[in-house]
């Protein structure tokens, strides 16, 4: 490939990073025996929140949303970090993809 | 649990799927060895599950975002090769360094998806191995998800082999860009996810419309990357991704006309 094109990618490249340096308020939700604790959880409006999600079951589950367009696996035993927000108030349910019918939840935004 | 394991192994497989058929059908018009495609596969298929097995170290990379990297990572690279199997096709393959690079870029293409699309795969998978009673049923469904999964890329494959060569090739052309461009979108998405792009309110909403959940939501997601709450940076990747290859692609053949 001449440079040319490899100049056009590395723009390209380049241009879809930015980055973003606030702290977020840090919010944790549980899966234990496929359900999430809490089920619901009120985060704040217009707000980017970081979220921890801890899976204490042995099976991996993925946490998914397509309200927030989020997914992401928690493996077994582990935990995970997803960014959220900000959002404006509503609310927006979430599930365990590998366990749907009872990892079953919803972030309230106030 | 048995229809679940199938949707979920069905909208894993389906994308890598797409891939693979649209390099398959390019095979077959320009006889390159199907074989190297399969070694792709497998190698692929080795490194998912390395993946799988050391995903709780690679979640903790990056604060806690190491998934979200590796995969936007994988996706990035996925759109690249596709970007040069474009390219090379439009360059030809007529001279035997031509050829060996289209090949590479092929095999790299199917180890990057099977990467990305297996590791979720194994993971869903291999945590029932603590739940013994519902291995079988999940594997029973895993099995028919992967089964449709293919034969919606055998169905594609073969409607692009029997059509005219010159039409082929158009249909391919579009498929590879719609792929290309839903890897973008979703690079997008995870480092959104992971908060290394800015995170914004969505550009527009269709969920009333177009459903993520429903059949032609999923379908049209593996597709085109479909997202019913897309942000304004997403959008504007997607259609960057469209317009760099189109670009390029323009750029190629004119200089084959001069």
């Amino acid at each position: 490939m001449n440079t040319f094109l490899l100049r056009v990618i590395i723009l390209f490249s380049l241009s879809i990073l930015a980055f973003n340096v606030k702290a977020a308020p840090v919010f944790e939700l549980t899966i234990q025996q496929h359900l999430f604790y809490p089920a619901e959880l009120v985060i704040p409006a217009d707000t980017k929140v970081k979220l921890i999600i801890k899976n204490q079951d042995d099976t991996a589950e993925e946490f998914e949303s397509y309200e927030l367009n989020r997914e992401k696996v928690i493996p077994g035993q582990s935990s995970g970090v997803i960014f959220i927000g900000p959002l404006p108030a509503g609310s927006y349910p979430f599930f365990g993809e590998f366990f749907p019918k009872t990892a079953q939840g919803k972030i309230i935004v106030k | 649990m048995l229809i679940n394991a199938v949707v979920i192994v069905l909208r894993e497989v389906l994308e890598a799927s797409l891939i693979m058929s649209l390099f398959l059908a390019y095979s077959q018009h320009v006889t390159v060895s199907r074989l190297s495609l399969l070694f792709g596969i497998v190698l692929g298929g080795l490194f998912a599950w390395a993946y799988a097995v050391h995903i709780s170290t690679v979640s903790n990379w990056f604060d806690g975002v190491g998934q979200e990297v590796i995969n936007a990572g994988l996706q990035l690279a996925i759109y690249f090769v596709l970007l040069g199997f474009i390219t090379q096709a439009l360059i030809g393959v007529s001279r035997p360094i031509e050829r060996i690079t289209l090949i590479s870029l092929m095999v790299l293409g199917i180890v990057l998806a099977s990467i990305r699309e297996g590791s979720e795969i194994v993971l869903f998978i291999t945590g029932f191995s603590s739940a013994p009673d519902l291995l079988q049923p999940v594997l029973i469904g895993s099995a028919i998800g992967a089964g449709i999964g293919i034969s919606v890329g055998v169905c594609i494959y073969y409607l692009l082999v029997t059509m005219s060569f010159k039409n082929s090739v158009r249909v391919g052309y579009v498929l590879t860009l719609l792929i290309a461009a839903a890897m973008i979108s979703q690079v997008v998405q995870q480092l959104i996810q992971a908060d290394w792009i800015v995170s914004e309110y969505p550009l527009w909403d269709t969920s009333n419309w177009i459903n993520e959940r429903s059949i032609t939501g999923q379908l049209l997601y593996a597709l085109i990357g479909y997202e019913a709450t897309p942000t304004p940076i997403q959008v504007t990747a997607y259609f960057s991704a469209i317009a760099m290859i189109v670009f390029v692609s323009f750029y190629q053949i004119s200089r084959k006309t001069k």
